[in-house]
């Protein structure tokens, strides 16, 4: 009955078309919406500083920006890694077709970039000239360079950089909504897909870009205070953890939202989601995903922001609670693209699917991969100072 | 004609380079030998077809109603293609409907071993039993060419969807856009391949593999405009014709005859 | 020193109008000979389809190198039956109008394989009307014959009913199968 299996997916359920037994977009396409997503949710962090005015953002607020950048400098690393020909990519960028979700990507990508770097570049200006002034070799003239070669921070220099920074960081909302909306645009234009084509997609993607942003920066906050024996601004990770609490109450409703209106109408198009849903997805998306990385986060959110806790208990639970969400964002992209893959498109079957370590898009690669906007992180912060702590005040802010 | 042969003569890379770029009118035919000219046409007039896209308009009808399931089409296929196992640019589905509605489907290896034995997991009388062979369905509107980024899958004027193997990128998003799930990643060249109605052999005059070694003319394959086809009074005189998943709004080119209800 | 307070905002708008007009020339560079000539498209792409390797043929191809089977194979009912299908593609054995190798001819019970592809009536959904049907081992013993004969045993392949239809002629019987 079941046609022998092909790849790593495997124990076919009923009827699968003879090519649907191979899952093409793998663990490296579950990665690219997340680190895409990590850099969207990252710079709205910085924005509601440099933009909204959240004052108590300030200590991340630079940081954000080098962090959105890590990943930022990551993000077509698993794409490359999973193209047929990677050689080739550059394709996208000479002769884009216009009719293409997927072609726009190389621009709003270097588009995104451009901005991303300008920003980190103007905010960072007077420090890096004041760093260049006692760096000497090789510093030095990096230092040059990233001064985009002017010396001046006199206070016509800075009002006009002050004035770029907020048209910058205001541009660069929408186009950080466009980066992660447009990926998940990629899923929810693919009308062949029953669990990907919902309008609601890019408003998912986008949603919980800026939850995993948002935990992923609480979580590298707490990380490095820790490993600099610095103490933590409290006033920033409360502020923190009500933006996280207010963006993952807007996720996890639409993200529901989605399966209970297709599960209410239950037309056609439910009864094979539903076989997805309780079938190959079920211990993944209801029982980690939902259960574990969504209620449980969302009840300890709902309990930090509506009642007094104490600042120990906030030490103990934003981490925890911020970790425990990005775990979830990567659930989520795991059972959207892997699991909108497992349904055949025969209507009448799915397929399991267990991704391999060592293979070339296997677990191993992923977790590199996952580690190397670290590396880069670590690698920025020789260059920009993070400013993370809470100094007296420097001519730099 | 002698002043195109002439020019051909002297600069064979130049006179493609033109073709090509559209500086002249194409004469594909005169520049590629056709190869298979010591066999009679099985398309009448192709020979003679000498612009890079013919005048005619191609049908493919499925008989579902003929087909008996004996897999000659996938061997053809596999063969003339040398398609990697695993992978299917055709196959045919066996249908088996129970007495209380329900519908069994299998193609195992794509069929292409024939069906040797009946299924014995049916829990119920067997009410009817159908085979439905499967291949591109070359959409009027291809959702696979509206998503390929770098148009490496691209549709002919004279309706073929093909793919530019020089250029796809292997990204696969064409894969995932396919409603019928004709579409894989050629393991080899690692870049997306599918059916292609045999545009190589059509446009040498010959019948697609598929369709020349079926034995009981379950695939049919013709020209709209040549009213003594079996295409063209198929499509043109009362009979049970549809397309799969009409839904899906890819407006197929590909016809069933006979198609029913239960097939996806 | 003059007002040099917006010189580094020079030296960027200055930065990214080179790389702009960079990537433009790139493009121009890069973009491959005949791409848009008819769509968004490399028109070569057209021809590399064309040019593909034709590896099967028509009957009437192989037909014509094989008189002795093509008068056997017109004139049975076996005629709609591909060559190919059963002994591989035209490819295989000829190449620029030279012979490069032989086809296999399928012995004995790989035979049987191949009839009982099409003729198995325990797969019940195939069209009466189109080709006969027969079950195994029944047919072998309704014809009163030992039951691992091979179908080639009474039916040649080409021209399934020639020894049937020869056979009844010599002891003078009238056949069904002539109607």
């Amino acid at each position: 009955m079941s046609p022998e299996s092909g790849g790593a997916a495997a124990a076919v359920m009923n009827y699968v078309f003879p090519n649907d037994l191979h899952v093409h977009w793998s663990l490296m396409i579950v990665l690219y919406p997340y680190i895409t997503g990590i850099v969207a949710g990252a710079f709205i962090v910085s924005s509601l500083y440099h933009v909204f005015d959240v004052k108590a953002l300030k200590p991340i607020s630079k940081f954000s920006l080098l962090f959105a950048l890590a990943f930022l400098l990551c993000a077509t690393i698993p794409l490359l890694n999973h193209l047929g020909h990677p050689e080739r990519a550059m394709s996208m960028m000479l002769t884009p077709s216009p009719s293409s979700a997927m072609a726009g990507f190389g621009y709003i990508y270097s588009a995104y970039m451009v901005v991303l770097i300008l920003e980190i570049l103007f905010i960072y200006r007077p420090v890096v000239v004041g760093l260049k002034q006692r760096a000497s070799g090789l510093m030095r003239l990096i230092y040059g360079f990233l001064s985009m070669g002017s010396d001046n921070v006199s206070q016509k220099s800075l009002d006009l950089d002050h004035r770029i920074i907020n048209f910058l960081a205001g541009l660069g909302i929408p186009m950080a909504c466009v980066l992660h909306g447009y990926v998940g645009f990629i899923f929810g234009g693919v009308k062949a897909n029953p669990l990907w084509a919902t309008p609601l997609m890019p408003v998912i993607f986008l949603l919980s870009a800026c939850v995993s942003g948002i935990a992923g920066i609480i979580l590298a906050y707490y990380v490095i205070m820790k490993f600099r024996g610095s103490p933590i601004d409290l006033d920033c990770v409360r502020a923190c953890v009500k933006f996280l609490w207010g963006f993952f109450i807007l996720d996890f409703v639409f993200e529901m939202l989605e399966i209970f209106s297709h599960g209410y109408m239950s037309t056609h198009h439910w009864h094979t989601l539903e076989s997805l849903l309780w079938g190959p997805l079920f211990n993944s998306f209801w029982i980690a995903q939902v259960l574990i990385f969504s209620v449980i986060p969302f009840i300890i959110l709902t309990w930090l922001n509506l009642f007094k806790v104490g600042d120990k208990i906030i030490h103990i639970f934003a981490p925890l609670i911020s970790f425990m969400i990005v775990i979830q964002v990567l659930l989520m992209r795991w059972n959207v693209v892997i699991g909108g893959q497992l349904m055949s498109k025969s209507e009448r079957g799915s397929v399991f699917f267990h991704p391999e370590w060592l293979e070339k898009e296997g677990i191993l690669p992923a977790i590199i991969i996952m580690l190397l906007p670290l590396v880069i992180l670590y690698g920025l912060g020789k260059i920009f100072p993070f400013s993370l702590e809470k100094k007296p005040e420097t001519a730099s802010d | 004609m002698d002043r195109i042969r002439a020019e051909i003569n002297n600069d064979r890379r130049a006179f493609i380079k033109k073709v090509l770029n559209g500086t002249i009118a194409g004469s594909l035919l005169l520049v590629i030998p056709a190869g298979a000219s010591e066999v009679a046409e099985q398309l009448s007039g192709m020979r003679a077809e000498q612009s890079i896209f013919t005048k005619k308009r191609f049908a493919f009808i499925v008989d579902v109603t003929r087909c008996i399931g004996c897999g000659s089409c996938c061997v053809a296929d596999k063969l003339e293609y040398n398609v990697p196992d695993g992978n299917y640019r055709t196959w045919v589905e066996r249908y088996i409907i129970d007495d209380e509605d329900n519908v069994y489907v299998d193609s195992p290896d794509g069929g292409l071993g024939g069906y040797v034995e009946p299924r014995k997991d049916i829990p119920h009388p067997v009410r009817d039993t159908f085979f439905v062979p499967k291949l591109c369905n070359m959409c009027k509107k291809p959702s696979c060419v509206q998503v390929c980024p770098v148009g490496a899958t691209f549709q002919t004027e004279d309706g073929f969807v093909l793919i530019d193997k020089e250029r796809c990128v292997g990204c696969g998003y064409c894969i995932q856009a396919c409603p019928y799930s004709v579409r894989f990643l050629n393991p080899e060249t690692k870049t997306a391949d599918k059916c292609t109605w045999c545009y190589h052999r059509v446009r040498k005059g010959l019948l697609p593999a598929c369709v020349n070694v079926c034995p009981v003319g379950a695939r049919k394959f013709g020209d709209l405009d040549d009213h003594e086809s079996e295409v063209y009074k198929i499509l043109h005189l009362p009979h049970v014709v549809s397309v799969l998943k009409p839904g899906m709004g890819n407006k197929p080119a590909l016809h069933y005859v006979g198609l029913r209800r239960e097939v996806v | 020193m003059g007002d040099n307070h917006n010189t580094h905002v020079k030296w960027v708008v200055g930065f990214l109008t080179m790389a702009a007009i960079l990537g433009l020339i790139v493009k121009k560079v890069l973009v491959p000979e005949g791409f848009g000539t008819y769509g968004h498209y490399r028109a070569g792409a057209i021809l590399d389809e064309f040019n593909r390797e034709t590896r099967h043929m028509t009957n009437d191809s192989c037909l014509s190198c094989h008189p002795f089977i093509k008068e056997m194979h017109l004139e049975g009912i076996h005629r709609t039956v591909s060559c190919e299908f059963c002994h591989g593609p035209y490819g295989d054995h000829i190449r620029n109008g030279k012979k490069v190798a032989t086809l296999p001819v399928k012995k004995g019970e790989e035979i049987t394989a191949l009839c009982l592809r099409c003729h198995n009536q325990i797969i019940r959904a195939r069209p009466k009307e189109s080709i006969k049907m027969i079950t195994m081992p029944d047919h072998l013993e309704n014809k009163k014959v030992q039951t691992d004969h091979n179908c080639d045993q009474c039916h040649n392949v080409h021209a399934p009913l020639m020894y049937v239809k020869q056979a009844r002629e010599m002891m003078h019987m009238s056949s069904r199968e002539d109607k």
